[in-house]
């Protein structure tokens, strides 16, 4: 279980974050909800490690981590632009960590994660001969073999085509569920974050404006904001899915 | 911009002196050369180059696009031109006319061959330096007045940087087909190269013959005769010597204090402090540098060897291969170092395994810029290259004052082939590297 106690964030007096209280239970899959500079890549750098808190407490299954380094803290990130590198092919950035940690997946696994993400014949190729798809697949790969205790994602369905995104969100899914994986993904996209997650945290301003299952936030909304900004853009794109199912849908009940 | 620019002035001398190359062609001297004509001459044909590579990468950088929106708007030709061409460039035309400035303010090679009884700054300085009465109080004084124009430019120039426009992407657009344009452009071109190929025409011509211009029958024996002359040849290795040493130590140095200011969390004002160092070096002309390290170290083990003047090169270039290193540093995607560590990677690891494998081409791109500039320079290196340590330019300094043109010619051939080679073979393996990965 991760646990973030009154977490607080600024950068140059300007609060980015102020007192955040967040528990994720173990094997969920948790949204970062929020529009542009709310600060839910600054929690998403927070929870890594990479930034370091200006107060509060982060614990994880009861041990405060709050002051333990990213490398030491065992969680891994898949970034927006994937950071894959390109002087190696497929094969070697996936077994990129198992260099300086040969124990950590056995040859068997990872053959096991190339096959679930569909990478088996890319393995020899280069960076640039990828496509978005199948570099993201490739970075969760790679992600993968280091057995992270936590996965985060920052915006990982924000750079691929349509098409792609509904297969790489039941990848995801799929890996959450079979590794028992808590999995936090970092969106700002209402759509995705309610139909990915057990769970969506949307924030706003520096502060949690809501935290709960999709259901709970579709049906009682807490505030303004939830409502007009998340619920809103659902609702008008539901009715214009509606519409258009509709139109088809009268076209053959008259046919019949 | 491979030769050192001493050549350049005995090639004026050679091609439009009273036995000229070209003087003969045309049958009578075109201008006087020593003076205020051949300094002019000079400076153009060694600021050309540079210029025009100034001008054509902005060039490079503007989006086309832009022609089509505006015809489609309905400018005129003339201020499609002005809006979508000069007006982009303007920044980088007034930088390179700084730079040109700066350079000719600052150099020595051509004053010292063509000066004649026109003196410029360079010459008085070395005058009051390594003359035949030396005053270094006063030289000293030449030497500061000689910074500050040159401060001021390059504060010009950091100045013109804003008004450089920025294109967020360059698209690739078909140009119109005019044959009227690309005609005159070329025969304007073509006519420009041919003019400065005709005066380093003689370089070639000149160590070739027996005796220029009295008996031009062909001959190889002036460049055996430099390459069994042990102190002519020696030069040529130490040249060859500092030059690789300069590049390596150089490349060492720029790539750590690109990482430093690039990649790395070293706090704010240590970054300013490196970037303050580019700026200072960049700003400081050779000679000036070059006078520094003379009194630094006189009396010192280090004066006139090897190390002291590979350190002075080092220095004298910082500028510029740093500040390509750092673009292409910052240019590197930046979550590689968090992503590797996550992987369990130290940062010197990342560094080796992931950052330096990404960077060759810039490397060999320092490598190249630093041994060409240290095969050529001669401004800082003249005072602190000694009797054992003798490169070519400074041996050509010397050969001047025995009339050897000879000798000056087949060296400075030595330099362009060496260039030309180090050049050829860096730039295939760059394009090499290049091909692969795409």
């Amino acid at each position: 279980m991760l646990e973030l106690r009154h977490v607080k964030k600024s950068y140059d007096n300007v609060t980015i974050l102020e007192d955040i209280n967040l528990e994720i239970q173990d094997g969920e899959i948790v949204s970062i909800l929020g529009p542009s500079g709310c600060g839910k890549t600054t929690l998403l750098n927070l929870v890594l490690g990479l930034t370091p808190a200006d107060s509060g407490e982060i614990l994880f299954n009861g041990k405060d981590i709050t002051n333990v380094p990213m490398e030491e803290r065992g969680f891994n990130i898949v970034f927006q632009d994937y950071a894959l590198f390109p002087n190696l092919n497929v094969y070697k950035n996936i077994t990129y960590g198992l260099k300086n940690k040969p124990d950590i997946s056995t040859q068997e696994e990872v053959d096991e994660f190339i096959e679930l993400l569909g990478l088996r014949e890319h393995l020899d190729k280069k960076i640039e001969q990828l496509s978005g798809g199948q570099k993201q697949r490739v970075a969760l790969a790679r992600t993968m073999v280091m057995k992270p205790k936590i996965l985060l994602l920052d915006e990982p369905l924000s750079a691929l085509d349509g098409v792609i995104k509904e297969s790489i969100k039941e990848k995801i899914k799929e890996i959450a569920r079979d590794f028992h994986l808590t999995t936090i993904i970092v969106t700002h996209d209402p759509e995705e974050a309610l139909t990915l997650s057990d769970k969506v945290l949307i924030v706003n301003k520096g502060c949690i404006s809501q935290y709960g299952a999709p259901q709970e936030i579709i049906t009682t909304p807490q505030n303004n904001f939830v409502k007009e900004f998340i619920l809103n853009q659902l609702e008008i794109k539901r009715n214009n899915i509606f519409a258009l199912f509709h139109q088809s849908m009268t076209a053959t009940m008259q046919a019949v | 911009m491979l030769l050192p620019t001493i050549t350049y002035g005995f090639a004026i001398i050679y091609s439009f002196g009273k036995q000229g190359l070209l003087t003969k062609l045309f049958g009578r001297q075109l201008f006087d050369i020593y003076g205020f004509n051949g300094l002019l001459f000079g400076y153009v044909i060694y600021t050309l180059p540079i210029s025009f590579m100034l001008i054509l990468n902005t060039m490079g950088f503007i989006d086309k696009k832009f022609m089509v929106v505006s015809r489609v708007m309905g400018d005129s030709p003339l201020r499609t031109f002005w809006q979508t061409i000069i007006r982009p460039l303007l920044g980088t035309l007034a930088a390179s006319f700084v730079q040109c400035f700066f350079l000719c303010f600052t150099d020595y090679g051509i004053p010292a061959s063509v000066g004649g009884e026109y003196e410029v700054i360079a010459t008085v300085l070395y005058n009051e330096m390594l003359g035949s009465i030396p005053n270094f109080n006063r030289g000293a004084v030449v030497a500061m007045m000689m910074l500050i124009p040159s401060v001021l430019s390059i504060a010009l120039l950091k100045y013109l940087e804003r008004y450089n426009v920025r294109y967020t992407r360059i698209s690739q657009i078909e140009l119109k087909k005019n044959r009227m344009r690309d005609g005159v452009c070329a025969a304007g071109s073509s006519l420009i190269i041919l003019s400065v190929l005709a005066v380093f025409a003689v370089i070639f011509v000149v160590p070739l013959v027996q005796e220029w211009p009295y008996q031009v029958s062909f001959t190889l024996e002036h460049v055996q005769a430099v390459l069994n002359d042990s102190s002519l040849f020696g030069v040529y290795k130490n040249s060859i010597f500092v030059a690789v040493c300069t590049a390596l130590l150089g490349l060492l140095i720029t790539y750590g204090a690109a990482l430093a200011t690039a990649r790395s969390g070293l706090s704010g004002k240590l970054k300013g402090v490196i970037d303050a160092i580019a700026l200072v070096t960049n700003t400081i002309p050779g000679m000036v540098i070059g006078i520094a390290f003379m009194f630094i170290f006189s009396g010192t083990p280090l004066q006139n060897t090897f190390p002291l003047i590979i350190l002075c090169n080092v220095v004298h270039f910082f500028s510029t291969p740093y500040l390509m290193m750092r673009n292409s540093l910052s240019k590197l995607n930046s979550s590689w170092e968090t992503t590797a560590s996550l992987m369990g990677d130290t940062w010197i690891k990342t560094i080796v395994r992931i950052v330096t494998p990404n960077m060759t081409s810039t490397i060999l791109e320092v490598f190249s810029y630093y041994f060409v500039n240290a095969m050529v320079t001669v401004s800082a290196v003249i005072f602190i290259a000694g009797a054992r340590t003798m490169v070519i330019t400074t041996k050509i300094k010397e050969l001047q004052y025995y009339t050897k043109f000879n000798e000056v010619f087949v060296l400075s051939l030595f330099i362009l082939g060496t260039n030309l080679i180090v050049k050829g073979i860096l730039g295939y393996l760059i394009n090499r590297k290049e091909k692969k990965e795409k």
